[in-house]
């Protein structure tokens, strides 16, 4: 009785130390990105609520800093890269799946393989041809570089659903009649439309997070929020507010994202990685 | 009947055709092709001559070079060092996260927003929040130590180079525990319970549970987490940018972030093409042990 009690009791101390330190400082930055200066840098730091203010986010929406831009290109570049992904994607799983390719195995292999590959090995030659074919700093240039690790994690998420629709489904609609792009266009994807939207999400969360290309193949027109944030801590070290606001306001959309569809994330993707 | 069957499967055989082309031109035009002109341009000398570049025949020298420089060596021991630690750091700690989630106590949803919470902010979210956070005037770090009567006067985090190197690796193993965790924590409960259950009846204690059910039940799951882990330590280069740039003294500079620099700052290119492919070559290594790792279990399915 007595060590089930002490069980119990340090699970809870656990518990307790894991989501202190797991949410404190993201607490910690939410409620000092709502302080003016004068009170993050009062000593000890002032964190008297009557001093409360949306000021640091107005100054950092201001249109002369680049965030809210950055926040539209950001969104633009993810909606596109997760959209052109997913459709993409899903024909190539549908095809590892269920259409008979051959060495369909060892493509999933290769395609899982390239997860690992650092972006600087693709990084800089692609930049070199990128900078000759005028692609450097615009969306569709980018959009196409984040296909290369959208891709790969859609097809092999979506090939372990397809691989779950029962067979017999798509036999009675071969006995009907239908050909496979049919069966595939009015059985098979009405049915998968719940994955398909999460991994799209998924996949728009990665793309709004990426920061090593954007840094390397933006220059002015499509900084996206990122890059905007990343210069604004180097240029305006002192102005700690803000640079938090701006943090948050980046951070609200996928963390939203990812709280909302925490379900699939768990069961799809986390699952997914660890069985093949 | 027959022949409809085959025509069918002809059919199946040309769509899956049409449907992998797209994504295999995509993948050929932005994985293979640059890996292998990174190969290329590794060989070369490149010079930024005007507004075009001119390529020059290089030999080994590249290679050679990262041989020679002090830096790229140690770049290289502190990248190993980096990824070592944050690999072992990141296990123990997300295994006790796992653990604690898994039991009846921690199984409330609540703790799975909270670990998504880290892992979904991004990335450079999470460096500005730790420049903060380290900030050696008005940092809440060097506030709670000195309430706390640990320290006299504040410490400059990211001042000294060992510190500065350490302070980054703490801000990057805090962002990855939770994804980690939420690895183990599928593994675990894939374990079937009947194990704890005979376990129990042959009279195992808590310890000899985890010993000879979980950690054995675990093994893909703890082979996998470590490969990838090991895989994103190397990469690390968001932290290094906005904390540290690199300094002091170059103290803080890992592989990546050194490649990118030779490239784009010193536009070196070849011998930033080298840097790269020293990388690849360790990830590329760590990737067999990752498909190695999954392999089994999909001959045993198959079968």
């Amino acid at each position: 009785m007595f060590r089930r009690f002490l069980t119990r009791f340090f699970l809870r101390f656990g518990l307790a130390a894991f989501t202190l330190l797991a949410l404190g400082p993201v607490v910690w930055a939410v409620v000092t990105s709502l302080l003016p200066l004068s009170s993050l840098t009062a000593r000890p730091i002032d964190l008297n609520p009557a001093n409360i203010t949306i000021e640091n986010y107005i100054l950092v929406l201001d249109s002369s800093r680049g965030l809210f831009s950055g926040l539209i290109n950001s969104f633009i570049i993810a909606l596109f890269t997760s959209a052109v992904g997913l459709v993409i994607g899903s024909m190539a799983a549908y095809a590892l799946a269920r259409l008979n390719m051959p060495n369909s195995n060892r493509i999933l292999m290769m395609i899982l393989a390239t997860q690992m590959f650092p972006g600087i090995v693709i990084v800089i030659p692609l930049f070199l041809v990128m900078s000759r074919t005028r692609l450097v700093d615009t969306h569709f240039g980018l959009i196409i570089v984040y296909l290369s690790f959208i891709l790969p994690i859609v097809i092999w998420i979506l090939k372990g659903f397809f691989e779950s629709v029962p067979m017999e489904l798509e036999r009675a609609a071969a006995v009907d009649g239908a050909s496979p792009l049919q069966t595939f266009r009015y059985i098979v994807l009405p049915i998968s439309l719940p994955p398909l939207f999460a991994t799209g999400v998924f996949a728009f969360i990665e793309a709004w997070n990426e920061f090593f290309f954007a840094i390397i193949l933006t220059r002015i027109h499509v900084k996206t929020a990122s890059i905007a944030i990343a210069e604004f801590s180097g240029q305006y070290q002192t102005l700690y507010g803000q640079m938090l606001a701006s943090a948050v306001l980046a951070s609200i959309p996928v963390v939203a994202l990812a709280i909302i569809f925490r379900r699939f994330i768990l069961e799809g993707f986390v699952e997914g990685a660890i069985k093949a | 009947m027959m022949q409809t069957t085959n025509e069918y499967n002809r059919k199946r055989y040309r769509l899956g055709l049409w449907f992998t082309t797209p994504a295999v031109i995509v993948l050929l035009t932005v994985l293979a092709y640059p890996i292998f002109a990174s190969l290329v341009l590794s060989f070369l000398r490149v010079r930024f001559a005007g507004q075009g570049l001119s390529f020059e025949f290089n030999g080994l020298n590249n290679y050679a070079d990262l041989l020679r420089k002090e830096l790229f060596r140690e770049a290289l021991f502190r990248s190993v060092y980096f990824t070592v630690i944050e690999v072992i750091a990141v296990i123990i700690l997300a295994l006790l996260v796992a653990l604690m989630l898994n039991h009846p106590l921690g199984r409330s949803a609540f703790y799975r927003v909270v670990l998504l919470v880290p892992w979904a902010l991004a990335p450079v979210a999470n460096a500005v929040l730790w420049k903060w956070i380290f900030n050696a005037n008005y940092g809440i770090l060097n506030q709670a130590l000195a309430g706390l009567g640990l320290i006299k006067e504040n410490i400059i985090w990211l001042g000294s180079p060992w510190l500065a190197l350490n302070m980054i690796l703490l801000a990057d193993i805090w962002k990855a525990v939770p994804f980690i965790a939420l690895l183990m924590l599928a593994g675990l409960q894939n374990i079937p319970s009947y194990l704890y259950k005979a376990a129990r009846l042959d009279g195992a204690n808590v310890w000899q549970q985890f010993v000879h059910v979980t950690l054995p039940g675990l093994k893909t799951t703890l082979v996998i987490s470590i490969v990838l882990q090991s895989i994103w330590a190397l990469k690390v280069f968001d932290l290094i940018y906005v904390l540290t740039k690199g300094s002091p003294a170059d103290s803080t500079i890992l592989l990546n972030y050194l490649s990118w620099r030779e490239t784009f700052s010193n536009l070196d290119v070849g011998y930033g093409a080298a840097i790269a492919n020293v990388l690849f070559a360790l990830m590329f290594m760590l990737a067999l042990v990752y498909i190695r790792a999954l392999r089994p279990r999909q001959i045993k399915r198959e079968g």
